[in-house]
């Protein structure tokens, strides 16, 4: 047993254990204890990632000594070690880019507490990334669920913030009952927990015929209970509020990670627990991909109407999920491997706009609305300078990171050769101009001179430029030296049986 | 490795950047003003060098984005058609907004981006692969939007916005186009015959017949096809260095050039021949002729009126392309070129009028041909050329093209001849009948208010004068040209 | 050879263009300079009798040519529109006293005259068109002269029929070059021999249609130029507002360039063996003879005097049409004959309208009561040509028609056989009608008011005079005209 990998486990329970540190040192102790847990887990998935690779082969832990069918366990591959990277690295950076926001928006007592649940989340998305077994699974998106809420939440000056908690705590805990009521069905019928044993339960039970309409009925609560809480269309409505109302680094950390961990668990579900000849067998894909395409239509039809910049960019994360949707729905490999692809593009790309979006907020007086922050990006040059390319590559410009994932997208759909490709294709080109429709007189209202002066609440930390600079260079990198990580998230994907 | 390509590409687009950076006083015009032009002939001298001067297969990479996608130049001999065009224009379109500009005001803004625009074209056309191509042709759209803005009042940001829309959807038609290459092609670069795997493509000929039908499309809003046209009138609201160079010659021909690489060199005119995408292009490209003649003729605004005239000449091009052999690529080229030198003489000229006169529509400028001979006198020789009389240039193209459409056997040749003929019947009437009133206002048609308007300067003059002796000289030596884009199209260079 | 070509065509255009000088601004030295091109014209195209052969001057592409040559038929056009340029001109010297801006006409005028010699010395078809749209172009201001909104409309209608029509003719040039080879004007035609024949493979017979077509594209395009229908609604509209010269020489010869043209697509091009009882004659001589019925009855009916001598020229040049159409010698020599007597004619006619307008003061053929008295001369003239036009020896009419009725009777062997002579006959006495009334009315009625009337002077009475009296030298002496146009022989 090589030392590195332990990394993942050590990495859960790092966190975890941040959490409950975080809980009693003072505000500025506990950002910096955050910022120490967090790089500590990057570099530990790096590292298991380059162990990985090298490998070649992904490989289980067993967490405490539960015997089977009952127990705890990971299994760590490249697809997950990425994930990990890319979470805790985007956690980091969209901490650093936010971190005053932090500060003014909580109570001065209460601040730390951020930090808690920032590490709290942390230890669940890690730990969704890595489960192998539905139990844990279902504890931490618990934990997850509660985390993200309250992250929302915590903004407390903020009437609508509050509103807004509450529906997604509604929807959000909508969907883990139904995830919960599909585990014990699933349990029930399969005797186990852990997710090898209950594929080959499950594939045994296909083949006879028996147990068929509740093996629906468990496709069916998993898929929608994930869906509901990822804000895939139609349950989507929370989200603006959600993510409109946090403060700057919750929005990007909620848009950017917490929702692909659900569906990287959902995922994870279909392709270890239940089997992909299921699923098609069961059409989840077809809903899922119908359920995607409306969303990247509709969430840019809403984007285009907004005035307010963060509840655009969130209705613009709805429609970025529909794409995700739309690569899984596709149902092939290819449509799974350009759906991670555009899970790590879009978490490198929507916290930097967000962060930017914080920006903007600093030179217009605190106001986010659209007929507030007119020339912001000429006055806070950095900022306008990220949003562009925030823009350029959601819009998917060669250069920029959407770039990549566009066109692994419409690969997919082709390959795939039937009506789906058309509706794929179609749908593909309409969001692009739909997106173009509303990033860039976003732009353009950014970089006209405004009428009348604008009050500078705040100037630029030099966390917030970093994190920037950072993100900015993951964009290009992204862009145009894709291949290597592509070649990776496909090897990932072939493990990840 | 063809460094001296890479410089004449960069070289424009980081002076036009620079300029506002000098940070020149809108009163300061001369310096601007000579800066511009500079650069713009120092880029022009580049180009031209590369083009006599270049060897094939020296591409310079630039990045390698994917496996199969790379950003790549190269100069090859259709590049050096759309060069040479360029080239020559550049330069006297800026001369010509030396001092039309001077009564539209924010140079820095217009020649900085102006120049940009024009590093961003020369990208362009030495583009050495699809997606290298469709990077340049997003930055194009991006770069002209400020352009057609400028005025900045309520008319220009909308017709900016709807110029944008259009392309911006054009763009995402064309981006589905590529795919398909990218699935069943051998590779994105563009080599004359094309580059499908025709192995892999099996029997699944109409799917790929479908995806360049798509691309067609795509591409052809910028090169405003019937129904996708509607940007290029709405567009006239931007100055007139703007309208001419541009939607006359830089961001049209873009679009047609476009696609004649996705037909000849990507897809590839053997594929194509024959098939029902072929009768799709002709028919639009056909219905589009007539269709921007007709509008031409009862447009009464004169910008509008060009710029219908435009789109209708842009399907010419298109109906020599979609011939899907080597001479109606011929026949396209030729008119390429022509009607980038006639359409850009005919809008300076109204640009002088309606800059000098500030007056827009074709009953107001009645009688002027008296007082504004030269300017006049160019827009005459342009008439005639757009018109399509032996001894001008227009008339080498179009007996080009028509010779390429009857010649190529297909009965959409034959519909094409006719559009062809119809639509000179209507360039003359609606061409002429400016021509007429300026020279012979109705009787009792008093000249005196017209005595304060006289020719412009030499800035604005040089250019009316130069296009419209290259106009004629094209016109009565048009062989050598013609044998040298024949063999171009035959890939024989 | 150049030289000549040089003489015939620049020399009257630098001429024209050379007339806008200040220097020529004083009415007596322009009119003299003008006699003088137009008399040095004349000569030169007397000189070139003797001269025979093609030349290329320029290439404008791989197969687009301006080629030139010599023939019995460029002879024969280039010395009618010499003499009859040269008459009108001198006419127009007095004519144009109550026109302004006297210096443009004569540019126009001597640039249409080079344009003209261009189509009538054009040796391909390329050649023909280039020349063909620049004499419209450059034609077009002779009838806008006066610049009122209704010559205005009228000019930009005959640019508009004429563009079309040379469009057509194009259209017919794209064909050609095509289907059929090369373009340069060979006697009997070029078309290759296998292609006459009515029983052929699939691809040939292709091939023979698209022949057809394009013969039938041009014949239509350049008979607007000629005034057949469907394209001849320029002349009624353009005659009336044009100065009486002007419509002196578009309704003389002018149209007489659409009937060369025609003539130089049919038997040079594609020869009349190959047209001979294809459906393309058919249509052909349907067209023309409507023409003749309609443009002789709508004189018949027409008031106004310039507009009544249009349509009959709609209809006379016709006449002409219909002698090409008939694709045989006998036919062909009326055509010719009837071109010659016709220009002839026209312009007597013309130029007598245009005395009683300026000196009768009136346009309409119902207002010159009595005039013929106080315009002896005038009329006298108006007479003879009157007489000519219908057919009555021994004025020049009468030769054409016997030349035209005869090749069609001998020519068809159906029903237009004899429909064309009946046709013609019927026009023979609308034309009597509409002509011998301005007789009649001018010297045996009574004027209604008194009116200043009085006779035209010396430059305009002279080239009446002297037509006329050609008129009647011709009739008499037909083996003049006859001599000229031996070159028929070779054509049909």
């Amino acid at each position: 047993m090589n030392l590195v990998q332990n990394f993942p486990f050590l990495s859960i329970i790092l966190t975890l254990s941040g959490g409950v540190v975080c809980s009693v040192l003072k505000g500025s102790n506990a950002r910096k204890y955050c910022y120490f847990v967090l790089t500590s887990v990057l570099v530990g998935s790096l590292l298991t990632m380059a162990y990985v690779l090298s490998t070649g082969e992904s490989y289980v832990y067993m967490m405490g000594h539960f015997p089977a069918p009952w127990g705890n366990e990971i299994r760590v591959g490249v697809l997950e070690t990425i994930m990990a990277s890319l979470f805790s690295g985007i956690m980091l950076l969209s901490l650093m880019g936010g971190m005053h926001h932090i500060f003014e928006d909580t109570e001065d007592t209460k601040s730390n507490l951020y930090f808690t649940l920032v590490s709290l989340l942390s230890a669940s998305l890690l730990a969704l990334v890595y489960t192998n077994d539905l139990f844990t699974g279902y504890v931490f998106v618990e934990i997850n669920t509660i985390a993200s809420c309250a992250l929302v939440m915590i903004r407390y000056r903020s009437g609508k913030a509050l509103v807004a908690t509450v529906r997604y705590l509604f929807m959000s805990l909508l969907g883990s009952g139904l995830f919960l009521i599909g585990i014990t069905i699933l349990y029930d019928i399969t005797g186990h927990l852990l997710m090898e044993n209950i594929a080959q339960s499950v594939s045994v039970l296909f083949q006879t015929g028996t147990y068929a309409f509740p093996l629906s009925v468990v496709v069916v609560l998993f898929s929608m209970g994930l869906a509901i809480k990822s804000a895939c269309f139609p349950f989507h409505t929370w989200l603006p509020g959600a993510h409109g109302n946090a403060t700057v680094s919750s929005s990007s950390i909620l848009s950017g990670l917490v929702l692909k961990g659900y569906i990287f668990l959902l995922i994870k579900i279909f392709y270890r627990v239940i089997g992909m000849n299921i699923i098609f067998h069961e059409r989840a894909t077809n809903v899922l991909f119908i359920f995607g395409v409306f969303a990247m239509i509709i969430g840019s039809i809403k984007a285009i109407q907004e005035k307010d910049l963060k509840r655009m960019l969130a209705y613009s994360s709805v429609a970025q999920i529909g794409y995700i949707f739309l690569g899984i729905g596709l149902g092939t490999e290819a449509g799974i491997a350009a759906a991670c692809l555009h899970i790590i593009v879009h978490a490198i790309t929507k916290p930097m706009l967000f962060t930017a979006c914080g920006g903007f907020m600093d030179v217009s007086g605190g106001s986010k609305k659209f007929s507030d922050i007119q020339g912001a990006g000429l006055r806070d040059k950095l900022s306008g300078i990220a949003f562009i390319v925030g823009a350029m590559s959601m819009i998917g410009i060669p250069f920029f990171a959407g770039f990549i994932s566009k066109v692994y997208l419409t690969t997919a759909a082709i390959e795939y050769s039937s009506i789906k490709t058309v509706v794929a294709l179609a749908a593909l080109a309409i969001s692009t101009l739909l997106n173009a429709c509303y990033y860039i007189p976003a732009m353009l209202v950014l970089f006209t001179h405004p009428k009348t002066e604008k009050v500078h609440t705040h100037p630029r930390s030099k966390e917030m430029s970093l994190s920037l600079y950072i993100f900015i260079g993951l964009n290009f990198l992204m862009g145009c030296f894709s291949q290597p990580i592509v070649n990776a998230v496909i090897q990932g994907i072939a493990m990840f049986r | 490795m063809n460094y001296l390509m890479m410089i004449a590409i960069a070289f424009p687009i980081i002076w036009g950047a620079c300029l506002p950076l000098l940070h020149y006083k809108e009163a300061d015009r001369s310096s601007r003003n000579k800066y511009a032009l500079t650069g713009t002939l120092i880029t022009s001298a580049l180009v031209l060098l590369n083009v006599f001067t270049f060897k094939s297969n020296a591409g310079f990479q630039l990045i390698q984005l994917t496996d199969k996608m790379s950003i790549v130049f190269d100069v090859d001999a259709l590049s050096c058609v759309f060069l040479c065009l360029i080239a020559i224009l550049w330069p006297l379109a800026v001369l010509y907004a030396w001092e039309y500009m001077h009564h539209e005001g924010k140079e820095n803004k217009f020649f900085s981006f102006y120049l940009m625009t024009y590093g961003i074209v020369i990208g362009l056309a030495c583009s050495a692969n699809l997606i290298t191509f469709y990077l340049l042709y997003e930055c194009l759209t991006f770069a002209t939007i400020p352009l057609v803005m400028h005025a900045m009042n309520r008319r220009a940001i909308k017709a900016g916005r709807k110029y944008f829309m259009y392309s911006i959807a054009g763009a995402a038609t064309a981006f589905v186009g590529i795919m398909f290459l990218v699935n069943y092609g051998t590779s994105l670069d563009f080599i004359y015959g094309g580059t499908l795997d025709l192995v892999k493509i099996g029997s699944q000929q109409n799917l790929i017949l479908f995806g360049y039908i798509l691309t067609f499309f795509g591409f052809g809003v910028k090169a405003a096809v019937f129904p996708f046209h509607g940007w290029l009138p709405s567009a006239g609201v931007a100055p007139t260095p703007v309208t001419a160079l541009l939607h006359a010659v830089a961001v049209v021909k873009a679009g047609v050039f476009a696609i004649m690489r996705v037909t000849y060199y990507s897809f590839g005119a053997a594929f194509l021949s024959g098939t029902w995408a072929q009768s799709i292009v002709l028919s639009f490209a056909c219905f589009t002729i007539v269709f921007g003649s007709v509008c031409a003729w009862k447009q009464q605004h004169l910008k509008k009126r060009f710029a219908y005239s435009t789109i209708s000449n842009l399907s010419y091009i298109l109906l020599g392309v979609g011939m899907m052999n080597a001479q109606g690529l011929c026949a396209g080229l030729a008119h390429m070129l022509i009607h980038g030198i006639m359409k850009i003489c005919l809008f300076f000229c109204v640009g002088v009028v309606m800059e000098k006169t500030h007056r827009e529509y074709v009953p107001e400028i009645e009688g002027m041909g008296r007082v504004m001979p030269i300017t006049f006198g160019c827009f005459t020789i342009g008439s005639l050329s757009l018109s399509g009389i032996p001894l001008f240039a227009g008339f080498i193209s179009k007996a080009a093209l028509g010779t390429a459409a009857v010649s190529s056997g297909l009965p959409l040749g034959l519909a094409g001849l006719c559009a062809l003929l119809i639509s000179a019947v209507l360039t003359a009437a609606y061409t002429f009948e400016i021509v007429i009133k300026a020279f012979f206002p109705s009787k009792g048609f008093n000249t005196r208010h017209l005595r304060e308007f006289k020719d412009p300067s030499w800035q604005m003059k040089t250019p009316l004068i130069v296009l419209s002796v290259l106009m004629i000289l094209i016109g009565l030596h048009g062989t050598e040209l013609m044998n040298l884009l024949s063999k171009i199209a035959m890939n024989l260079m | 050879m150049l030289g000549l070509i040089t003489g015939l065509i620049v020399f009257p255009m630098i001429t024209g263009v050379l007339c806008l000088l200040p220097v020529f601004q004083d009415d007596r030295r322009r009119n003299l300079f003008t006699a003088s091109v137009l008399g040095l014209n004349f000569i030169f195209v007397l000189l070139c009798f003797a001269q025979e052969g093609s030349f290329d001057l320029l290439h404008l592409s791989d197969h687009l040519s301006l080629r030139f040559m010599f023939d019995g038929a460029g002879r024969f056009f280039l010395l009618l529109a010499g003499l009859m340029f040269l008459m009108v001109g001198i006419y127009s010297f007095e004519y144009m006293t109550h026109e302004h801006n006297r210096p443009r006409f004569y540019v126009f005028y001597l640039l249409t005259l080079g344009a003209l010699n261009g189509v009538c010395l054009a040796g391909n078809y390329m050649t023909l068109y280039c020349f063909f749209e620049l004499m419209s172009l450059l034609s077009m201001p002779l009838v806008l002269h006066s610049q009122t909104e209704e010559s205005i409309s009228a000019a930009k209608k005959y640019l508009l029929y004429s563009v079309f029509g040379a469009s057509l003719g194009l259209g017919g040039f794209f064909l050609f070059t095509v289907y059929g080879g090369s373009t340069n004007f060979v006697t009997g035609g070029v078309i290759a021999n296998e292609l006459h024949q009515l029983q052929l493979s699939s691809e040939l017979l292709f091939q023979r249609n698209m022949l057809l077509i394009g013969a039938f594209l041009a014949i239509v395009g350049f008979g607007a130029k000629a005034g057949m229908m469907p394209l001849h609604a320029w002349l009624p509209t353009a005659h009336p507002v044009a100065p009486a010269c002007a419509s002196a020489v578009l309704s003389g010869v002018i149209t007489k360039a659409g009937v060369l043209a025609i003539m130089r697509v049919v038997y040079f091009l594609y020869g009349s063996s190959f047209l001979c009882s294809t459906w393309v004659q058919y249509a052909w001589l349907m067209l023309i003879l409507i023409t003749v019925l309609v443009g002789s009855t709508l004189a018949y009916k027409e008031k106004i005097l310039k507009k009544r001598l249009a349509y009959s020229s709609v209809s006379q040049v016709s006449y002409i049409l219909f002698g090409l159409a008939g694709l045989n010698t006998w036919s062909l020599t009326g055509a010719l004959l009837h071109a010659a007597a016709h220009s002839m004619i026209k312009d007597v006619l013309f130029m007598g309208a245009g005395s009683i307008i300026m000196h009768g003061h009136t346009e309409r053929a119902d207002k010159i009561d009595g005039l013929g008295l106080k315009m002896p001369v005038t009329f006298a003239c108006i007479t003879v040509a009157s007489l000519g036009l219908i057919g009555i020896p021994p004025l020049f009419g009468y030769i054409s028609k016997w030349y035209l009725c005869t090749g069609s009777l001998i020519a068809h062997h159906n029903f237009f056989g004899w429909l064309g002579p009946v046709v013609l006959l019927i026009s023979a006495l609308l034309t009597a009608g509409y002509l011998f009334t301005l007789t009649i009315n001018g010297y045996l009625k009574k004027e209604e008011t008194e009116s200043d009337a009085h006779e035209a002077g010396f430059l305009m009475l002279a080239p009446m005079l002297i037509l006329c009296t050609l008129i009647l030298i011709c009739g008499l002496f037909p083996n003049l005209v006859t001599q000229l146009i031996e070159f028929v022989n070779t054509l049909a």
